[in-house]
């Protein structure tokens, strides 16, 4: 989305009610431009997307227009009106995408320039994203007023470390697609008791639903309405035809059915989706196609054999039609939610949702006349499935590449158990000697390959006892827990603390993780700033400390033992960092004596 | 990996074995030396099919002097792929260590519907009318007319075919049957008649039980296969119900209306023919009278489902002289079929041994045994004589002549059952007669006889005695083998009583209620939301499943149920069941997780296999007795008293146990599998005291 560029035909407004210029709209990522269609029109448009503040649109509706308004620093700003929505849409994706970059651009220039003291200038649209961020994430907003409001932290390095959150929410999570409930809607007709009238609900959202599982009854939308019927008379057509269902009473349904043509094809099975059954069975995995055994089934011929238990079928025949199992509607609903959301249209507009789902079932009409690759994948499936897995040495098992969501989270929480584990070495780290000579470098290496060439290349890189014994370690305390508490596994230490007591400490947790990742961040201090940071950041250390202390004393003698254990690595974590500092306070004090002028 | 047994080299695609599969290697061995039948048993999930594949395909390769077919019979289709797919996996693998030496035909064989590749044939909506449509296009008159008048189509694969004659050979491999369609359609060949002719040939041929066991195909399909093969029937715990399904007919009104359209129908055409062709009726009496019943060699094409009475008992003689004509043999059957009529419209179930009830049709319309017997045979050869192609149109005269033939023919072993109505739906009038088998040793006495070494196989043949009483014969190896456990990769589990300490059983007085409709649905709730992946579940029949499902519909535990898997249902209708495990299987690929629910004895419960993380769990919910008050049933256990001096509670027992133990077997493939099993049901503790090796 952000590379590239947009090109939508669009009609440049000076306001909503103007009816508006004609032309061409084009957006690159730096700047868009407008071309009116007659040339020699003056509305022509040349802005950067640095200058624009923000954008807002109008709400998708049937009887509303698919607008665009693009305001501008200085105050003025652009509307323009497009065809369609999904034309708005993608200019919108495109400007918001575009805004970002250009104000984070921006901001990043200003940072370098600027003391970074100072709140930089924020974009409204910058600034509205972190409202939200803290207002989805109580947490954060509590972390947020902690730090920043308490003066611990400056608003822009609190910001500093979750610059990922700031810019990937807004463009990545609306491209994930939302699946659908499994939920089996099932009209729960809510008669009021006093009339014979009964209420029927449906949302866009059933709508949908009823659409996909129920092909008959989405071609019947689009050919009934609205020529035939308004989409109100459908739908309580549908919910006639559903409530007759839900009675059970087959042989009124087809009294009535035969009554109303329209009432009939709500009452009929699907023969739609009977006929797409058969279409996809033909690429269906061979080892589970039981259609292939009534085609070789000759003892079961009409009438020989014996009929099994409970499998005789009473038809009959002239209201089988009617009849409507509910085996059949779950096995058709779980697909339908397996196959997920397949179309990309607002809920909102019934017609083009029944269009959208036609058109995808089409496209799946002719993706299946290309499906020599699929047969052969299929076939290499089988032979993998024929297999049995124990009895040869493991194949090479097809890799998932690693994907972690946001690296930064997942490498703090590694940072935090290093420093916890490390805790006490590395208040005394010495200096390590970073530049080797060439000479030295090669004398290393000299050393490793005569070492390898006489142990050999045998020994695992790490071993055996030492790696069990680290696993041992490392997992102790958590099997040890798990151990006390029980089996239960949705207990968690935690859980069984009191509710107080275990936010308290979620928080504190959380604003540990918080300073010592600030704190850490600001070695080697090269600045005045950075010193006076690093002050700061411990006096507010420092004020956890005690309370730790403090609600490992209030809580009940029986989880104090399981409470300190959870505190300890925090205090280790914390004394770590203090250590540190009174160290580098030190050796700057005796800096100092040479340097009196203080930092450089 | 390579080892030996005896004299035997065996090649093993494996680099390990497990120790019972080299124990079953042995044994299965010593039966081929001794030439004899051998009855072995081994738990699903240990290897059954590679062992045995490849110690007869290392058998014959040791011995090449004289060479031994494998004819290895399955349930299913997909259990045919599924063989397939392992031979393959041999075959490349003994190829690559024997070289050329090793190569073998294998091929698989089912009907027209799943060979055929002429897009016009195929496209027709069932079996039988494939078929039809294939007659239509290959009958030997039907092409003799294609050559004078080219408007008449014919299907181009079948000439192409039968214009290659000898040269249309399947060069040696493995085929399955996409394989076979692919081979086909590259060559222009019909592959059907391909695959039927190359059966000869064929080192190893895998189809379906009935090609062996329905003398109605049987004797299409198996005729001249050589004594020198071993036949292998896997998951041969049913093979007793499909050996007795092979010689049942049941007639409804239906079928005796059907049959009366079909001879009228038969009736306009001999008119048709005396007025045009009359020497054609003329030529078949006399070839009547000549006593040549089926005129020897037919061309291929033109065979039609063989008779159904077993090869032995068919009468090789003349047709009885009062049906050689064929408006003589319609008014016999027209009299049989107003006979079975009015016996349908009695009120009360009826039952006799066909000795009487053919006695009774000869005091009544004067049809006395032997005509009755020559039924098949004539009709086949009015029909060939009537040039009909349609055969799916008379399908119903077919029943009611394999019903005479069979009940002409038998006369102990079998009884004829009258039921007006369906128990358990007495307001609705269903009549139906049935000619039922009770006798499992009849079908299949002429493949023990004709085959050298019959191979019954299946994890759950316990008790191991009781076979070969069913099915009268003597193996030479009769063995059990259990499964040796390096971990436990199973759990089996008895629930008695639901969460709120009330009995759970799908006995009949408990059945519908409530509570244990209830207790079932929490039970699987609160399975559903701690056990990852896939979870099957088995009910004891149909309505009762259908009755639960709706019943926890309404009660709201299937919605929660809903919020942990999707929810996939068997249901009748094979097209929709197997749609439903294909997204089952996709919903436990992609990490969905989903249910399946299924009926024991149902089709899913008899092959498709939820291995791995498709079946992490397996809920039986009931003991799935047969339904007790069937007459049919009753009947055969009467039978089973008398002449097998089998207890009718020890062989319902049995049979229940073999049923369960093939429903919860599914989930375990291979040993690096595992899976839960919970039988819900207070009565299982009965019944595995009756048997407890079930899984030890």
């Amino acid at each position: 989305m952000t590379d590239g560029q947009v090109i939508k035909r669009a009609r440049y407004k000076s306001s909503v009610k103007d009816f508006g210029v004609p032309g061409v709209l084009k957006m690159t990522r730096e700047r868009f431009f407008f071309m009116p269609n007659d040339p020699k029109s003056s509305a022509r448009l040349n802005v950067e997307f640095r200058l624009v503040k923000g954008h807002k649109f109008t709400k998708e509706g049937s009887n509303k227009q698919a607008l665009l308004n693009l305001t501008v620093d200085q105050g003025g700003n652009y509307i323009f009106e497009f065809d369609t929505f999904s034309d708005r849409d993608a200019c919108r994706e495109y400007v918001a995408t575009a805004i970002a970059v250009s104000g984070e651009a921006g901001r990043a220039g200003s940072e370098r320039s600027a003391a970074p003291l100072q709140d930089e200038q924020l974009s409204h649209a910058e600034m509205e994203r972190r409202i939200r961020l803290l207002q989805e994430d109580s947490e954060l907003q509590k972390l947020h007023k902690q730090l920043v409001i308490g003066g611990v932290l400056s608003e822009a390095e609190f910001w500093a470390t979750r610059k990922k959150l700031l810019d990937e929410n807004a463009s990545r999570k609306s491209k994930q697609q939302v699946g659908l409930r499994n939920d089996m809607f099932h009209v729960k007709p809510s008669s009021d008791g006093q009339s014979n009238k009964v209420t029927f609900n449906l949302t866009p959202e059933i709508i949908h639903q009823i659409f996909a599982e129920k092909p008959a009854v989405r071609q019947a939308f689009l050919n009934f309405v609205p020529s035939k019927m308004t989409e109100k008379e459908f739908w309580t057509k549908y919910s006639r035809a559903e409530y007759l269902h839900s009675t059970k009473n087959v042989v009124v349904a087809a009294a009535e059915a035969a009554e109303d043509d329209e009432l009939a094809v709500f009452l009929k099975q699907d023969d739609m989706a009977a006929s797409e059954a058969r279409r996809k069975i033909r690429r269906v995995d061979p080892t589970l196609d039981m259609e292939a055994d009534e085609g070789d089934d000759y003892t079961h011929l009409p009438d020989h054999g014996l009929s099994c238990d409970g499998s005789k079928d009473v038809t009959d025949s002239p209201y089988e039609l009617y009849r409507r199992s509910l085996l059949q509607e779950l096995n058709r609903h779980a697909a339908v939610v397996l196959e997920g959301r397949a179309i990309d249209v607002e809920l909102g507009d019934t017609r083009s949702v029944a269009e959208a789902l036609a058109r995808s079932k089409q496209d799946d009409l002719t993706d299946e006349v290309s499906d020599g690759n699929i047969n052969q994948e299929r076939l290499d499936r089988i032979s993998r499935m024929a297999e049995i897995d124990d009895l040869q040495a493991p194949r090479d098992l097809a890799v998932a590449p690693l994907c972690i969501k946001d690296p930064r989270d997942y490498f703090d929480s590694q940072q935090a158990n290093a420093i916890k584990s490390l805790g006490d070495t590395l208040a005394g780290a010495k200096q390590m000697k970073c530049s080797l000579s060439t000479a030295e470098a090669y004398g290393s290496l000299r050393d490793y390959i005569s070492e390898i060439k006489t142990s050999g290349l045998n020994d695992s890189i790490v071993k055996p006892e030492v790696a069990l014994k680290v696993l041992n370690g490392l997992t102790q305390s958590i099997s040890s827990t798990k151990y006390h508490l029980g089996k239960n596994p949705h207990e968690s230490v935690l859980d069984r603390l009191p509710y107080v007591a275990k936010q308290e400490l979620l928080h504190h947790w959380m604003s540990i993780q918080e300073l010592l990742k600030h704190f850490w961040s600001s070695y080697p201090i090269t600045t005045t700033h950075l010193f006076t940071k690093v002050s700061r950041l411990k006096d507010a250390m420092s004020q956890i400390y005690p309370k730790l202390q403090e609600i490992k004393e209030s809580v009940q003698s029986d989880f104090r033992h399981q409470v300190s254990l959870l505190v300890q690595p925090m205090l280790q974590a914390l004394d770590a960092a203090f250590a540190h500092y009174d160290a580098d306070i030190q050796k700057r004090s005796a800096k100092s004596g040479e340097r009196p002028n203080g930092f450089v | 990996m390579k080892f030996q047994i005896e004299d035997v080299t065996v090649y093993f695609p494996y680099d390990h074995i497990y120790p019972e599969q080299y124990a079953y290697m042995v044994e299965l061995k010593r039966a081929l030396d001794a030439k004899g039948h051998c009855l072995l048993e081994m738990p699903t999930g240990t290897g059954k099919t590679i062992a045995l594949l490849s110690l007869i395909t290392s058998y014959t390769l040791s011995k090449p002097s004289n060479p031994i077919k494998l004819l290895y019979c399955t349930r299913t289709v997909h259990e045919m792929e599924k063989t397939l797919a392992e031979l393959k996996l041999l075959h490349k693998y003994q190829i690559q260590h024997l070289g050329p030496a090793a190569r073998i035909l294998a091929l698989g064989l089912s009907s027209r519907k799943n060979l055929c590749i002429n897009p016009s044939v195929v496209s027709a909506e069932n079996r039988d009318s494939v078929d039809a449509a294939c007659r239509k296009l290959t009958a030997s008159w039907v092409r003799a007319l294609a050559i004078e008048n080219p408007n008449i189509p014919s299907c181009e694969f079948f000439e192409n075919y039968e214009k290659a004659a000898s040269d249309a050979v399947l060069p040696p491999g493995v085929y399955t049957l996409q394989d076979l369609r692919v081979f086909g359609k590259e060559k222009g060949w019909c592959p059907y008649f391909l695959a039927r002719h190359m059966v000869q040939f064929a080192n190893v041929v895998v189809y379906s039980y009935q090609y062996l066991l329905d003398p109605k195909v049987a004797g299409i399909i198996s005729k001249e296969m050589q004594r020198e093969s071993v036949v292998v029937f896997d998951e041969a715990h049913n093979i007793d119900n499909v050996c007795i399904e092979a010689l049942s007919v049941s007639v409804r009104k239906q079928t005796l209306e059907g049959a009366t359209r079909n001879l009228s129908k038969m009736s306009q055409e001999i008119e048709r023919f005396k007025a045009t062709d009359a020497g054609r009726l003329r030529a078949e009496y006399n070839r009547l009278v000549d006593g040549l019943a089926q005129r020897g060699n037919l061309p291929l094409a033109d065979t039609w489902l063989a008779n159904p009475a077993l090869p032995d008992d068919i009468l090789k003689e003349a047709v009885p002289g009062n049906i050689r004509r064929a408006e003589h043999f319609l008014s016999v059957l027209r009299r049989l079929v107003q006979y079975l009529k009015g016996r349908l419209q009695t009120e009360n179930v009826e039952k006799e041994g066909p000795v009487t009830f053919v006695a009774s049709i000869n005091a009544q319309v004067g049809i006395d045994q032997k005509m009755l017997k020559f039924c098949y045979d004539r009709l086949h050869s009015l029909m060939l004589t009537l040039e009909i192609t349609d055969t799916d149109e008379f399908l119903h005269i077919q029943t009611i002549c394999d019903f005479a033939t069979l009940v002409g023919t038998y006369t102990r072993g079998f009884s004829i059952i009258i039921e007006p109505f369906d128990e358990r739906m007495p307001h609705i009038p269903d009549p139906v007669l049935q000619l039922s088998c009770h006798d499992a040793s009849l079908a299949i006495k002429p493949v023990f006889e004709r085959f050298q070494s019959v191979v019954i196989t299946s994890g759950t043949l316990s008790p191991i005695d009781l076979y070969p009483r069913l099915l009268n014969f003597n193996p030479v190896v009769s063995r059990s083998f259990t499964m040796s456990l390096t971990r436990d990769c199973i759990c089996p589990m008895v629930l008695t009583r639901g969460s709120d300490q009330l009995p759970v059983s799908t006995k009949f007085d408990l059945r519908s209620d409530p509570g244990v409709e209830r207790n079932y649905g929490r039970l699987l709730l609160e399975m559903v939301s701690v056990v990852p992946d896939g979870i099957v579940c088995f009910f004891v029949s149909y309505s009762y499943m259908d009755g639960i499902v709706n019943s926890w519909h309404e009660s709201g535990i299937l919605k929660d149920i809903m919020q942990h898997k999707l929810v996939f249902i068997e249901t009748q209708d094979v097209v929709e069941t197997t749609l439903a495990l294909d997204n089952y299987r996709k919903a436990c690929d992609c990490g969905r997780g989903a249910v399946f629910f299924s009926v024991a004895r149902g089709k899913v419960a008899e092959g498709i296999d939820f291995d791995r993380h498709y079946g992490r769990l397996v809920i039986m919910f009931g003991v799935p007795f047969q339904y007790t008050l069937s007459r049919i049933l009753l009947a055969r256990l009467e039978y089973l008293r008398e002449t097998f001096q089998i207890k009718e509670g020890d062989f319902l027992t049995f049979d229940a146990l073999r049923q369960a133990a093939q429903c919860v077997g599914r989930v375990i493939r291979s040993k690096a599998d595992y899976g839960m099993m919970i039988f819900a049901d207070k009565r299982f503790v009965h019944v595995f005291s009756f048997n407890t090796s079930l899984y030890s």
